[in-house]
């Protein structure tokens, strides 16, 4: 996962022979542009985490994008409260695709300490995500393991997975019910 | 010259060190009091420290924490004593690392290390259950294969301890200190802390100090 | 007399006591301790117990008071009031002794409270932290002693953390009856323990659980289940049997983990039996049914709601286009609420079109008897000049009024008149006690107003009749022995009415909400609110649309014409004949000769895997409602955890049956159920769901039934002397509290205390007929035959056989014929190896 996260490093096969979903695998996971969705004190996070010290810039992706229509990633870093759920939702449907989701922090998640009311209990009821970062907050260490994460999963390149019966990039099971 | 002037800046940093740390080969060296990803340790004769008390559980403000007891076999005991944790599970994706569990625990079962490198791809895989946060026999964390270990997220793991009054008395001021030691021994008492008494104070509190292994060269 | 002084009752003026420099007004003969809680000052303690007598065992009340002579530190909780009297709970010297008090008690307390089953809700814990002191000075060895021991099977000991109090002891005792544990040894060693080989075998065992104020006492169902902090809590009522008492159902994680008594003065005073606390397992268990069941071939298998909802309302529809309603037959529903009773009252009567209703299993009382005698409650009871008690074992069937009939003779005097078969557990406490044979209680009765019988009986008899000369008597009635039909005592009853005047009646049935499920009409021929057919025919015309035309069958009839042929469609909800009918053989052929079976029910008992459709429905604290007790108290039910897979409210069952049938009941919500009960039923009228909702309605609000309106045509003259068989014995068969129905069955701690299968005889009836104690005895009737080992036991009536009903074995069922009026059986010795099974 550590090579493949470094450009052409990452590439076992000879690149003439490289199979085309290799290629846009490595495309898509060197460029991905995350669109701007801080929420909370984890933006604190996700800003530091752009800065100097850690350079998102290495992953190719300094460019936090104001206008959905350009970005891939939505890093969701903050607790969703109900009203910025159809927002956040809204924004996520404009992304082009191939999109994907990070859940930063714990409230982002799963609501986190904020079991109320007020709060999505998991932003993977409205959008789905891809890669959960644990914390409150997560430092920037944690935000670029999940971004690795993330692309390792871009870099296994199924470019249809979202639409797997599964539901897999949702956490979603889908159990059938006799009723 | 303004149009130089502009890169003045650029060219003076050109010269100063990187300050960038390229994660993932390289880990920057975290805080001393860092908190990540608990632990459940064990005594020295290989039992587990957890009595399955849920005090972690009910003082853990994000509700992340699900333990339940059970009686303790008596012919292979899990744990010293009558009771022990039968289910351990944290939720990774609701804990928020405030360490009150840490704090909470009579035992000194569940403790942080410093690991706060993993994510996860589903829900479900946050939740850490016993097998994932036991030591392993030689009393260190188990390097799980989709955590970022590096050796320095062992070192100093020692939970703040605050011996309280029995009577909850607001204004016992009690002895603080550190926890016992994830495989390290104890660390040296900071500012305000008693050292070594309050450790071996809590430990008495219990009523099996020799039971209690404090890693490697306990402070008692 | 605690009790008094709290009822206030007896206040006839004020008494001036200072407590802390403020001047509060107690009641005469009130406790110092009571006084101050009145006041707003709680005083600590551990041994007092507001429904026990005070012992001043743990010494932790202790408070200056001054009567004058000066100060000196009493126990509060033996000390009362007197005028002038001067109290200090905050001076520093009462501090300072409770500091001491407690630093004592917990010089021996091993303080391993996080694996304490009470930490967190410890009284030892919490007024250590409230009035102990910081810090211990004691630093020796503590008193060991093996970590906890098994002193009866649902309850542990651990020795360390017993604090002497006294407050178990003294239940087992003075409220409980079973003096089986006691303190053993003397001063540094003393602690509390049973006899030797004698376990803590009382029914009643879990309430010094509950009333233990550390941890010394566990039970074993909840035993590291869940700590304090994770419970969560609502007050509701037991159902366990018909005693209605209130309970707090506690979860944890969605599960059921413990139930407490709470202290209610019309019911249950805060008890509970070991059963009604610990039965909630079964709510819990794995083999609850989870989704609907339709028969395919042998096989029942799992099909959707709508599957089997259809294919039901097919077959009823069927059965009532083909063969007319009277072919539909519903049996069962005293485990359901008064709402979901009334649904499926109204489902029947309204859109199946048929009366043959009948939620009792032919083991009860008649219902127009039931419901048209006067009533008298609990307390009523208790309070009453002289209790007639004719009916079954209270403490076996009805455990809590067995606790309140005992304190109310113990420590009120309360004369009892018992009229049984054979001895009780309440024959220790009646004044009187007189044997009838079996099947003749009518008999006994006559004789005892007509001055006739044995000449040995007549000295009781005379003192029974004195007693009946009592301003205020009260008879507790049920049904004695399921092997007599219910005629004899319904006589006896009768007679016992007409000859004393104003005598008001407590029912003694015992399933969980009968009494409800006969108020809200699940009997032949009544209507909601304790109104016959014809009597409600009217209002519930106008209201339901149609009522059946005449009087339809009784459980036994309906099993009887089933076994015929007659019934097409036989409707099970929460009925198991197989098991409680006390007639195997017909209801084993009435079961199956029922064109059709439909079962609701939470198991899949027997009678359910007879079915052809079972619906799963949802069980105790799963769903909201009320229910009646023996007083026809109507108290509420509160839902606590969620029902497994798709199971559903019976109300709801009977609202989707009666949609699929062409119909409309008309409610969304049980509530609304609720509020037409309130408008229709004339003994629940003014019941409204605000009153039930609000204080007063906490411990329930008994239904003022219009009893009068219900007069029984039975013959009151007639009197059956049965004939006398040399060579037979008669046979009685109770029940015992814990038994082999669902609710022991499925609880895993309750399921081993079930006795098993025991005949039980006189000793010279067994000398007469040759056979030893523990010999296996073939017992045959003219229905079939039983193999079981014999006991001999003085308890039981010469010429009588005692056989329990419904436990693990063959069972009474198999000897019981209904037709007949008594059931009379031969004993005779097997072999080993020829044991045979019933016929």
């Amino acid at each position: 996962m550590t090579a493949a996260s470094q450009g052409l490093g990452g590439f076992q096969d000879n690149f003439l022979t490289a199979r085309l979903d290799d290629v846009v695998s490595w495309a898509r996971r060197n460029s991905v542009w995350p669109a701007t969705f801080g929420l909370a004190c984890c933006a604190i996070e996700m800003m530091a985490s752009g800065a100097a010290h850690n350079d998102l810039a290495r992953f190719g992706m300094e460019v936090f994008r104001a206008s959905p229509r350009q970005a891939d990633l939505m890093i969701v870093a903050g607790r969703v409260s109900q009203k910025m759920a159809p927002v956040l939702r809204q924004i996520y449907d404009q992304m082009m695709e191939p999109k994907w989701v990070i859940s930063m922090g714990v409230c982002a998640s799963s609501g986190g300490m904020f079991n109320n009311y007020a709060i999505v209990q998991g932003v993977d009821q409205i959008v789905p995500v891809d890669v959960y970062a644990p914390g409150c907050p997560p430092g920037p260490q944690t935000l670029m393991h999940s971004i690795v994460t993330l692309h390792g999963l871009i870099g296994e390149g199924e470019i249809g997975r979202r639409r797997a019966a599964s539901g897999a990039g949702a956490g979603v099971r889908l159990e059938t019910s006799p009723s | 010259m303004g149009y130089f002037e502009g890169f003045r800046i650029t060219f003076k940093e050109m010269f100063k060190p990187r300050v960038t740390t390229s994660y993932p080969e390289e880990l920057r060296p975290k805080p001393e009091r860092a908190h990540g990803r608990h632990v459940l340790n064990r005594h020295e004769d290989g039992m587990e420290k957890c009595i399955g008390c849920e005090l972690c559980a009910g003082v853990c403000p994000a509700r992340c924490i699900y333990v339940r007891g059970a009686d303790n076999p008596t012919d292979a005991p899990i744990s010293p004593g009558e009771r022990y944790g039968f289910v351990y599970e944290i939720n990774y994706l609701r804990c928020i690392h405030c360490d009150l569990c840490v704090e909470a625990c009579p035992t000194e079962a569940i403790t942080e290390s410093k690991l706060f490198e993993f994510s996860f791809t589903n829900r479900a895989d946050a939740i850490y259950t016993k097998r994932e946060l036991l030591v392993g026999d030689d009393g260190r964390p188990q390097r799980l294969p989709w955590e970022l270990w590096s050796d320095d997220d062992e070192a100093n793991t020692s939970a703040w301890v605050r011996a309280t009054a029995s009577s909850g008395r607001a204004d016992y001021e009690g002895r603080v200190g550190w926890s016992a030691e994830l495989g390290y021994g104890i660390r040296a008492p900071e500012v305000g802390q008693a050292g070594e008494d309050a450790v071996a104070t809590a430990d008495d509190r219990h009523g099996h100090g020799d039971d209690v292994g404090h890693g490697h060269g306990g402070g008692h | 007399m605690t009790d008094i002084a709290e009822n206030g009752t007896e206040a006839v003026r004020g008494v001036a006591v200072t407590l802390n420099g403020r001047v509060i007004d107690a009641q005469p003969g009130e406790l110092v301790i009571n006084a101050a809680e009145r006041a707003g000052v709680y005083i600590p303690r551990f041994c007092h117990h507001p429904r026990m007598q005070p012992v001043g065992m743990c010494r932790m009340c202790i408070v200056e008071i001054d009567t004058g002579r000066g100060p000196a530190l009493l126990p509060s909780c033996m000390i009362p009031v007197a005028e002038g009297m001067v109290v200090e709970t905050e001076s520093p010297v009462t501090r300072k002794a409770q500091d001491g008090v407690l630093e004592f008690l917990l010089v021996n307390h091993p303080l391993d409270c996080p694996v304490c089953d009470k930490g967190g809700e410890c009284p030892l814990q919490d007024q250590t932290v409230a009035f102990g002191p910081g810090e211990s000075r004691f630093v020796e060895e503590k008193r060991h002693h093996e970590k906890p021991i098994a002193i009866s099977d649902v309850v542990q000991l651990d020795r360390e953390r017993c604090i002497l109090c006294d407050r178990c002891t003294r239940f087992a005792k003075t409220v409980a009856g079973d003096p089986l544990i006691s303190f053993v040894n003397r001063g540094n060693e003393t602690e509390v323990n049973t006899f030797p080989d004698h376990p803590f075998a009382s029914y009643f065992s879990g309430n010094t659980v509950q009333i233990c104020p550390v941890g010394a006492l566990t039970a074993t169902p909840y035993r590291f289940k869940a700590r304090p902090w994770d419970l969560d809590q609502v007050e509701s009522t037991c159902t366990s049997c018909s005693v209605g008492c209130r309970v707090a159902v506690e979860s944890s994680s969605n599960q059921l983990v413990r139930y407490l008594g709470v202290d209610v003065d019309a019911v249950n005073w805060g008890w509970l039996c070991d059963k009604g606390r610990f039965d909630f397992e079964a709510v819990n268990s794995e083999n609850r049914l989870a989704r609907p069941l339709a028969r395919q071939g042998d096989d029942l298998v799992e099909v959707s709601w709508s599957d089997a909802l259809t294919k039901a309302a097919s077959a009823l529809g069927g059965a009532k286009e083909r063969h007319g309603s009277s072919s539909i037959a519903v049996v069962g529903g005293a485990r359901l609420t008064n709402e979901e009773a009334y649904a499926w009252s109204k489902l029947a009567r309204s859109v199946l079109g048929t009366d043959s209703v009948d939620a009792q299993m032919g083991d009860g009382l008649p219902s127009d008897v039931v419901l048209g005698l006067p009533r008298a409650t609990i307390d009523e009871t208790c309070a009453a000049g002289t209790v007639v008690l004719l009916g079954p074992d209270l403490k076996e069937e009805l455990p809590i009024l067995y606790l309140r009939l005992r304190d109310a003779v113990v420590n009120h005097g309360l004369n009892v008149i018992e009229i049984s078969a054979s001895q009780t557990s309440m024959t220790r406490y009646a004044a009187v006690s007189l044997r009838y044979r079996p099947g003749e209680a009518a008999v006994l009765v006559q004789e005892l107003f007509e001055h006739a019988g044995d000449v040995d009986v007549q000295a009781d008899l005379g003192r029974a009749r004195a007693l009946l000369e009592a301003n205020n008597v009260v008879c507790v009635l049920g049904r004695p022995s399921v092997a007599e039909r219910a005629d004899s005592v319904v006589q006896a009853a009768l007679r016992l009415r007409s000859r004393v005047p104003g005598m008001r009646f407590l029912s003694a049935l015992r399933r969980a909400n009968i009494h409800g499920a006969l108020d809200m009409g699940l009997s032949p021929g009544m209507l909601p609110g304790r109104v016959s057919l014809e009597e409600g025919r009217e209002v519930f015309t106008e209201a339901w649309g149609q009522l059946p035309g005449s009087v339809g069958l009784d459980t036994a009839g309906v099993l009887r014409a089933a076994a015929e042929g007659r019934i097409q469609a036989l409707i099970l909800v929460g009925a198991d004949p197989l098991a409680d009918f006390p007639d195997r053989d017909l209801a084993r052929r009435g079961v199956a000769g029922a064109g059709f079976v439909l079962a609701v029910d939470c198991f899949a008992t027997d009678s359910v895997r007879q079915a052809d459709v079972v619906l799963p429905a949802v069980s105790y604290a799963e769903k909201a409602g009320t229910t009646t007790n023996i007083e026809g108290r109507v108290s509420r039910l509160h839902q606590k955890v969620t029902a497994p897979g798709t199971t559903r409210p019976d109300w709801m069952i009977a609202c989707d049956l009666a949609e699929r049938l062409g119909g409309d009941l008309g409610f969304e919500t049980a509530e609304a159920i609720w509020d037409e009960i309130e408008r229709l039923a004339p003994a629940h009228s003014g019941l409204t769901a605000q009153r039930l909702a609000s204080s007063e309605g906490l411990e329930g609000i008994v239904a003022a039934g219009p009893s009068s309106i219900l007069e029984t045509t039975m013959d009151v003259t007639a009197t059956a002397t049965l004939p006398v068989d040399g060579y037979s014995l008669r046979l009685v068969s109770t029940r015992k509290l814990y038994d082999n129905g669902t609710l022991v069955q499925q609880s895993p701690s309750l399921a081993p205390l079930a006795p098993g299968e025991v005949v039980r005889a006189n000793p010279a009836d067994l000398d007469r007929l040759g056979v030893a104690s523990n010999d296996r005895v073939r017992v045959a009737s003219s229905r079939g035959a039983v193999v079981a080992p014999v006991e001999a036991d003085a308890a039981v009536a010469r010429g009588t056989v005692l056989l329990a009903f419904n436990q693990s074995g063959s069972g009474a069922a198999d000897l019981i014929d209904v037709s007949l009026p008594v059931t009379e059986v031969r004993v005779e010795t097997v072999g080993i190896g020829d044991r045979e099974v019933s016929g």
